[in-house]
């Protein structure tokens, strides 16, 4: 038991949980996915990135990699958003679909990750 | 990135990181969730996007005011809250990111990190040079540049800025560390590929031999260039077997037995290292006594010397710093100083040599000796090279500075290796062949003729390797003498010296045919040698000049 491994394993899932929360729904249809959830995946995909920073393994970097990515993908997701509801000031079928798949991107490396950290757990002869 | 400390900073970072996130996030949410009403007075409820915004320049203190709209109380209350929570927060995150990026070792690190880089992209042969003071500077001056490049370690910082400061071109890799510490060595580069060698000429014979071994366990092939100033030091790193032992002190009593037994051979040594090919009248060594004050390493080194020349001489134990101790100045001359060198028989003697450890004291030896005896000649040893103007102002006769003898020979040891066997060649000759080939150089070039080196290769000599390769004819050096304007004429160059493969030729016979490979010492003025390097880099210029083309005039 560690309290480290703990925190970060539940981060690592938790964004993957929160990031499927949004992606799940019609891709079209914006009223099916919550900003609050979109919201949260990027708090969790942060922190989760950040509680990686610093790992010398081989693994530590890999994760520290795909969570990296999926940062990138949702704050692209969350930028697109922002832009076609001020600048557009219309969010049409185009932008919903980008904005949605980005997020099925990020989606993707959270699961790359999760799958990562159970192999190493299972590695793992403790 | 290698280096620990980088991991160990980035791990720092995470909870400064974590701080400035959950602060800005709750913040954030608080903001989207509380109700607002617009001018009119109707609900409103924010968006993430302006909750970003608004959180943005409210934590970091920049404040631009409420918006889009002006704040009802239920979001004063929560801002007031959040402005200790966020603004606390950010300056705790940020503070700590900028004093963990400037950081003293990690600095450090990245700083090793730069050279490292640095060092790996010279793609040119490269030597390391250990320690940086003005012998070393004066071999950088000469060697960076089109052939080969430096890198410079010290273990003083102060030094370091100091080469910084030179704006060498093309610029030189320094660091500071200490040249016994394998990892610095390493990380100067000591397992390149391209790093052909390592030059250690401390003060220190123990450091010297310590860095020795260092590096030749690190690399067999280095050419390890080092100082050595006493015989048992000369044995060992010899049963190290290294080949490029510097002695000064070496240099220097060579310098005098060849200087007093066949001047030529001596003027031809000097001419290698800049004299003038003129013996000038206060260049002879006279014959007589010779009186030698300091019977330190110098002092023994030009007692060895003397008794190779069967030359008569006094030796006088002089400890510099006991004088200066005891009599507390550096002038010397009182009653008992004068006494002493009456004693030693000044009145009689030739030649009076200063071998101190202190220029002062050099100075005012020989100053006071040519008092006594106007007509005697004069040497001093110069340890420093910052004080050279006072000794030329001081019209002794010959000056030998330490530093600039090492220096010299280990520039023309590494840049110039043809010249550097050239004067080995010409040690086991006699003077009467040495005058002659003296007399036929200043024929040839005048007083002061330059010196090349080449070897016959594709980037040297392209048009010479090409005829060399593919014709059967016999290309010999006379050939190559011809003008290119008339090829009935000469050129006014001499071969002094050709290497193919271990064999030497000294003063090759022209007759000789020529190999791809040979390595070539000329001797020359700069505009002969450019017709000479056109000869053997341009097809039409060789083919006419060995009478193969008969279209030119």
């Amino acid at each position: 038991m560690n309290m480290h491994k703990i925190m970060s394993g539940s981060f690592f899932i938790l964004a993957m949980t929160v990031n499927f929360g949004f992606f799940y729904g019609d891709l079209t249809v914006l009223v099916e996915h919550s900003s609050y959830e979109l919201f949260a995946a990027i708090i969790v995909n942060l922190i989760a990135t950040v509680l990686k920073l610093g790992d010398r393994t081989q693994l530590g970097a890999v994760l520290l990699a795909t969570s990296i990515v999926a940062d990138i993908q949702l704050i692209a997701s969350a930028t697109v958003w922002a832009f076609a509801e001020y600048i557009m000031n219309n969010v049409g079928i185009g932008a919903v679909t980008a904005i949605i798949s980005l997020s099925g991107g990020a989606l993707l490396a959270n699961i790359v990750s999760v799958i990562l950290f159970i192999g190493d757990t299972l590695k793992s002869k403790r | 990135m290698n280096e620990q400390i980088i991991w160990i900073v980035l791990k720092r970072l995470r909870t400064p990181f974590l701080v400035i996130i959950i602060t800005f996030s709750i913040t954030i949410l608080g903001l989207v969730l509380i109700p607002g009403t617009d001018n009119n007075g109707n609900p409103y409820q924010m968006t993430f996007f302006d909750a970003f915004y608004f959180v943005t320049y409210m934590a970091s203190t920049i404040g631009f005011g409420e918006a889009p709209y002006t704040f009802n109380y239920d979001q004063r209350i929560w801002v007031s809250l959040a402005i200790y929570f966020t603004v606390i927060g950010w300056f705790y995150g940020i503070g700590a990111i900028v004093s963990l990026i400037q950081d003293e070792s990690l600095r450090k690190a990245l700083n090793t990190n730069f050279f490292r880089n640095h060092v790996k992209r010279i793609n040119k042969p490269f030597y390391i040079i250990l320690g940086y003071n003005s012998i070393t500077k004066s071999i950088i001056d000469r060697l960076n540049g089109k052939d080969h490049r430096v890198v410079v370690l010290d273990r003083d910082d102060k030094k370091i800025d100091e080469l910084i400061l030179e704006n060498f071109y093309p610029d030189v890799p320094a660091f500071v560390g200490e040249a016994t510490n394998q990892k610095m060595l390493k990380i100067a580069g000591i397992y390149q590929k391209n790093c052909v060698g390592i030059i250690s000429l401390f003060e220190n014979d123990m450091v010297n031999s310590k860095i020795a071994t260092i590096s030749k366990l690190l690399n067999k092939k280095l050419e390890i260039i080092v100082k050595a100033t006493s015989q048992q030091q000369l044995e060992h790193f010899k049963s190290m077997d290294l080949k490029h032992v510097k002695n000064p002190f070496d240099i220097i009593s060579k310098r005098i037995y060849y200087g007093i037994t066949s001047p030529h051979i001596w003027l031809l040594e000097m001419w290698m290292y800049g004299h003038i090919l003129k013996l000038k009248k206060r260049d002879h060594f006279p014959k007589g006594k010779y009186i030698i004050y300091g019977k330190g390493r110098m002092g023994k080194a030009i007692e060895r010397g003397l008794e190779k020349a069967n030359i008569e001489y006094v030796i006088k134990e002089f400890d510099s710093q006991k004088y200066i101790e005891e009599k507390s100045t550096t002038i010397f001359g009182d009653d008992e100083d004068i006494q002493s060198l009456l004693s030693l028989g000044v009145k009689e003697s030739a030649c009076i040599i200063a071998a101190t450890k202190n220029d002062l004291l050099n100075l005012t030896i020989l100053n006071k000796a040519k008092q006594l005896n106007p007509k005697i000649f004069t040497m001093a040893r110069e340890n420093a090279l910052d004080d050279l103007n006072i000794f030329q102002a001081s019209k002794i006769n010959k000056i030998y500075i330490v530093e600039k003898i090492l220096a010299d020979a280990t520039y023309n040891y590494i840049a110039r290796p043809l010249a550097d066997l050239f004067i080995q060649e010409v040690r086991k000759k006699n003077d009467e062949w040495a005058e002659n080939i003296v007399h036929m150089l200043n024929d040839i070039a005048g007083m002061n003729p330059m010196y090349f080196e080449t070897q016959f290769n594709d980037k040297n000599a392209y048009a010479l390797t090409l005829k060399l390769q593919e014709e059967e004819k016999k290309i010999t050096l006379a050939d190559l003498k011809r003008s290119r304007t008339d090829r009935n004429q000469f050129l006014h160059i001499a071969y002094l010296l050709l290497k193919r493969g271990n064999e030497v030729y000294l003063m090759p016979d022209v007759h000789m045919n020529l190999k791809v490979g040979d390595e070539l010492l000329i001797v020359s003025d700069e505009k002969n040698y450019n017709d000479f390097e056109y000869i053997i880099n341009n097809i039409y210029e060789l083919e006419y000049v060995l009478g193969l083309d008969n279209s030119k005039g």
